[in-house]
């Protein structure tokens, strides 16, 4: 099918969701709920089971990068002494603290913060931060990295800290967190992850219903709401929509011709343009490694639930070796079909970035698989080399179609 | 060969000045060799295991070879390493060991290990929170592999083994920290170019050789006379990785004079004492935590501002030189607070951006000079 881009409907609930989250969240902060700031990988499921309102900086970095806001918040970090090279996550919401404004007129203040280095080491060094900017405790959950197999060792290290953080919430929060109610967020937690892996495979289908344009939006409520009803509830909704194009043959890329996966984050302030010039070039993004970073799967009823959370947070996709990246990409173009990998060189992110030249090297040589790597940034546009991207786009698509051509 | 009858000042310089021929030369006598990355690594271990310890520094003339693995926005550190590794510059190692530390190390570990079928690879996972019996416990389980992987090699390695090894490196430590003190107090008696380059060539060296001459160092600067009430301002340099000591001799010709550092390639690799228990791995593991927190670590309630002007201080510092390398996060993400502490504590301090291969540049030397004026005027309006 070709023709004009039918929009996906639950995108105007996900606005929604996250408007309503973020009002909720800034009314709370004249209440006594306890409000804290997290980090993306870190295991929300314990604030939501305490009753603690999740806050994000990551994804309100995001927000701001999607506004092209982002650059102003960074130089105002820069003129507080913080170098241009350190994660313009980081930079654009210590700037917006400074600045004490954002597109959404900043973020309600933590009462303490947890943060998880699953991700990366910078959060441990942003947090730091946030923790002398803001006078509150950090709660720290160390997830060691994991090259080969996670050892029991490292697994048992998690666990035991998982245990101990359970009680340093409730000593914040003054009250203890009920086992049922802890269980019943991961239930809810694990049936959100299962949701969004079955939406994602929807693009197995030929045209893919949506691409990663589309998935780096809707993958805000399994960010931030994990381990609520709300975020179960809005997953039901786009599966169901997405089930529906795929019965209609409605792709996200009317005409699509080539589908080829994305990986690291996305370019937030580009992100119109780019789906915009893939898709002339026929081109669908069907896959991406970060949007499946949140599909991690949890048993909530392990009979030892802080080790199998453990187990879960410390196998993220960002947290595994080059080895273990290579056999995971290979996987998803395997899966879904595609043609290529696009991989983002994101100057920001050091622990996602650094091994895509040996990533794009082993693909291509050992696997057959075209790589592209584009050098830019997710939130700082002054980095991004227009001309040089479209450039090297066209000649990426050309090697596909001379592919599709000789096969 | 480097020969016996020079000074011990003159080995060093020599092993600075052909980094890996110690070691290559061991080699090709039958000797194992272990390569490591940083000095979060238990060197102990490895010298337990009959090794030959070595640390990987980029000393090569560029990245070049380095750079179709790594983006430019690794650091130098990273990607001289790399690069020498990559032009066979190490390639007698029999293992190398990768600690923990940062976003950059935590993938180089990957790319090496897939980029080299001469040596084995062993990434050394270390806790990132230095605070809790878990982490002790983990670390503990983490040098126990370490040593599993090793013995696979160099067969059973005791404890007394370790235990021995461990007073070693001991005694090779107070040596070190003993040169410091003299630094501190006779400043001049020793160049800080110099004094990097016996921190150099400790790593590049057996302890065993290297501490008879640090010793005999220690013993000839000792007797020095100190210098008539040195005028140049007194600095503290504080950074990650420095490895060419022209950085330090052009702080030093600018007019400054160094009186302690909080340097990878300083006093971050000898700056803390042994840790008694029954175990030797857990006597270690308990050492390597209590160690003050390197930029990539955490200890809840430390504060690395706070933590510097006390060195500062204490070393009775006129002003402090961070001398970063460019990319490095971890230091990046200190040094704003850093600064506004020590403003706070009314201690000057400058930031230079460096590179690890380049040497530095004029203007580097001009700004220290700039600095130096500036702490000498300090000074004045303080007497």
């Amino acid at each position: 099918m070709s023709g004009e881009r039918v929009p996906i409907e639950a995108t105007k609930t996900c606005m929604r969701l996250m408007t309503e989250y973020y009002m909720r969240a800034k009314m709370a902060e004249q209440t006594d709920q306890k409000i804290a700031w997290i980090t993306s990988g870190a295991p929300v499921e314990l604030l939501y089971a305490a009753g603690v309102i999740p806050i994000y900086p990551e994804n309100h970095a995001a927000l701001c990068g999607a506004q092209k806001k982002a650059v102003d918040y960074c130089t105002v970090a820069e003129e507080h002494g913080f170098s241009r090279d350190i994660c313009s996550y980081a930079r654009t919401d210590l700037g917006a603290i400074y600045k004490g404004t954002s597109p959404i007129g900043g973020l309600p203040k933590p009462d303490f913060l947890l943060c998880c280095n699953n991700i990366c080491g910078t959060v441990t060094k942003w947090y730091q931060n946030l923790q002398r900017h803001f006078d509150v405790p950090l709660l720290y959950l160390d997830a060691p990295f994991v090259h080969g197999e996670a050892t029991p060792g490292a697994i048992e290290y998690v666990r035991a800290q998982a245990v101990d953080l359970l009680g340093q919430i409730e000593e914040l929060t003054g009250a203890p967190i009920d086992q049922d109610k802890l269980v019943e967020t991961f239930r809810l937690a694990s049936r959100a992850t299962e949701l969004w892996q079955e939406t994602l495979d929807t693009s197995t289908s030929r045209p893919a219903p949506m691409n990663s344009f589309d998935t780096f939006v809707h993958i805000a409520p399994i960010v931030v709401m994990r381990g609520t009803q709300a975020c179960v509830d809005y997953y039901e909704t786009l599966l169901a929509e997405m089930k529906d194009r795929v019965a209609k043959g409605i792709g996200a890329v009317p005409g699509e011709q080539y589908r080829v996966a994305w990986d690291n984050l996305p370019v937030w302030f580009k992100m119109g343009a780019l789906a915009r010039k893939f898709a002339e070039r026929k081109v669908c993004l069907a896959a991406a490694t970060y949007a499946s970073a949140w599909a991690v799967e949890i048993n909530h009823e392990a009979e030892d639930l802080m080790r199998e959370l453990a187990r879960a947070y410390v196998t993220v996709y960002i947290n595994l070796g080059l080895d273990q990246r290579v056999e995971a990409l290979c996987a998803m173009v395997a899966k879904y079909a595609l043609d290529g990998v696009v991989m983002h060189s994101d100057r920001s992110c050091k622990a996602y970035s650094l091994g895509q030249y040996e990533l794009a090297r082993t693909l291509t040589n050992d696997h057959d698989i075209p790589v592209l790597v584009l050098e830019a940034d997710m939130n700082d546009s002054r980095v991004y080399a227009e001309e040089q991207i479209n450039t090297r786009i066209d000649a990426f698509v050309e090697t596909l179609a001379g592919r599709s051509a000789a096969a | 060969m480097i020969s016996e009858k020079l000074s011990p000042m003159d080995r060093f310089e020599a092993v600075c000045a052909d980094p890996y021929g110690l070691a290559r030369a061991a080699a090709a006598q039958g000797h194992r060799i272990a390569g490591y990355m940083n000095s979060q690594a238990p060197e102990e271990l490895l010298h337990a295991g009959g090794y030959f310890p070595v640390r990987t520094f980029g000393f090569t003339d560029g990245t070049q070879l380095a750079d179709g693995l790594l983006q430019s926005y690794a650091c130098t550190v990273a990607r001289g390493a790399l690069n020498l590794m990559l032009s066979g510059g190490v390639d007698f190692l029999d293992v190398m060991v990768f600690p923990h530390t940062c976003d950059t190390v935590q993938n180089l570990t990957d790319i090496w290990k897939r980029n080299t079928d001469q040596m084995r690879v062993f990434a050394l996972s270390m806790p990132v929170c230095m605070t809790g019996e878990s982490a002790v416990r983990f670390l503990c389980e983490e040098f126990g592999r370490l040593r599993g992987f090793l013995e696979e090699e160099c067969g059973a390695i005791t404890d007394d083994a370790i235990r021995a090894s461990m007073e070693l490196y001991e005694r090779h430590r107070a040596a070190m920290r003993r040169l410091y003190v003299l630094r501190r107090t006779n400043p001049g008696c020793i160049s800080a170019a110099d004094v990097l380059k016996v921190v150099l060539a400790s790593c590049l060296m057996r302890k065993e050789d290297h501490l008879p001459l640090l010793e005999a160092l220690v013993q000839d600067v000792e007797a020095r006379e100190p210098a008539q009430a040195d005028a140049r301002p007194r600095v503290f340099v504080a950074g990650t990785v420095v490895q060419r000591p022209e950085y330090l001799a052009a702080i030093e010709h600018a007019g400054c004079v160094v009186v302690d550092d909080e340097l990878c390639t300083g006093s971050r690799a000898f700056n803390f004492e042994p840790v008694g228990c029954d175990d030797p791995l857990e006597s270690l593991a308990r050492m390597y935590l209590a160690r003050p927190p390197s930029p990539s670590k955490h200890r809840p309630g430390f504060h690395a501002g706070r933590y510097l002007v006390g060195r500062a201080q204490a070393a009775a510092a006129d002003g402090l030189i961070f001398l970063l390398t460019k990319f490095c996060d971890p230091w990046a993400f200190d040094y704003p607070h850093a600064r506004e502490t020590l403003d706070a504590a009314g201690l000057p301090s400058l930031l230079l951006e460096i590179e690890q291969q380049p040497p530095p540049s004029g203007q580097f030397e001009t700004r220290v000079a700039a600095f130096a004026e500036m702490l000498c005027a300090n000074r004045k309006e303080h007497e």
